[in-house]
């Protein structure tokens, strides 16, 4: 898990997500749509359980990838749907978050292709 | 993000949503800065998740929420009798016109004096149960059981019965 999530870095930066800023932008190059909110919050849930703000705040400092707080809670009500993540008790108004085995197999599994696919795509781009 | 227009924007989400998502959401979008991007990306969002909603209209409700608080029974049962205690009191005005004080109470009398004595108990309990599980929904339950009190002794003032 750890040498997957070591990716996500540089996973991240190659994307711009749906409905966020992009704050963070190397080149300043619009290198294309890549939706998947649910994968950075699985990706942020995974060092342990968030509150929505933090969750914004980890994505950020993960990857520069600042997720609106609709998208935010879009994601996390399909996730806690598919009962990828679930809702712990409240702090004050905030709730807590965290994801269950599923979410970490999933996430497993997501990464693991993302991974395959960066080193593909690399090697390619290697001089023959 | 000001509360007001926190407010505004969780209203664009459905019922559902709103019940049980509503109260950390507005935390979050109040803890945040507002700005065009934000607005249009919670307004984006909430037009979405009419569309599609994330459960099909029938989310679970956050247990926690006043929604679904005022609908167990230690809190509805107060309410009910209440409202059962006011209709002794205001539904004859119409037929007999307004009730005149006696020296005996009669039956009207005392089932009101047990329906508002009996909802004392589970009022109590209600408050118990539910002031520190979620303060802000409970005493919005709560003052809705204090106005059905009041309504429910409002016209045995007013007549002097």
């Amino acid at each position: 898990m750890r040498i997957l999530l070591a990716n996500r870095r540089e996973l991240c930066d190659n994307y711009v997500m749906r409905s966020t800023s992009h704050v963070a932008s190397k080149d300043g190059q619009d290198l294309g749509h890549y939706s998947d909110p649910p994968l950075l919050v699985l990706a942020s849930l995974a060092s342990g359980p968030k509150h929505g703000h933090a969750m914004i705040d980890d994505i950020q400092r993960l990857c520069g990838t600042r997720l609106g707080p609709g998208t935010l809670y879009g994601a996390i009500a399909r996730l806690e749907q598919q009962g990828w993540i679930e809702p712990l008790e409240p702090e004050d108004r905030r709730r807590p978050y965290r994801i269950t085995a599923d979410g970490l197999r999933v996430l497993r599994a997501r990464l693991s292709t993302m991974n395959q696919f960066l080193q593909a795509g690399l090697q390619r781009l290697e001089p023959q | 993000m000001k509360s007001g227009v926190a407010l505004i924007l969780i209203r664009l989400y459905p019922r559902a949503w709103r019940d049980r998502y509503g109260l950390e959401y507005r935390a979050l979008l109040e803890a945040r800065q507002s700005g065009i991007s934000e607005v249009f990306d919670v307004a984006l969002s909430a037009m979405s998740e009419r569309i599609f909603p994330t459960q099909g209209g029938n989310m679970e409700r956050d247990p926690g929420s006043f929604g679904a608080i005022v609908r167990h029974p230690s809190a509805l049962i107060p309410i009910a009798m209440s409202l059962i205690a006011l209709s002794l009191v205001v539904a004859p005005i119409p037929f007999h016109g307004p009730p005149v004080r006696e020296p005996d109470e009669g039956a009207i009398g005392h089932l009101w004096q047990i329906l508002m004595a009996g909802q004392l108990p589970i009022l109590a309990f209600f408050a118990i149960k539910w002031l520190r599980r979620a303060p802000r929904p409970a005493l919005g339950v709560l003052a809705l059981q204090v106005g059905a009190v009041l309504s429910a002794m409002a016209p045995v003032f007013y007549f002097n019965l």
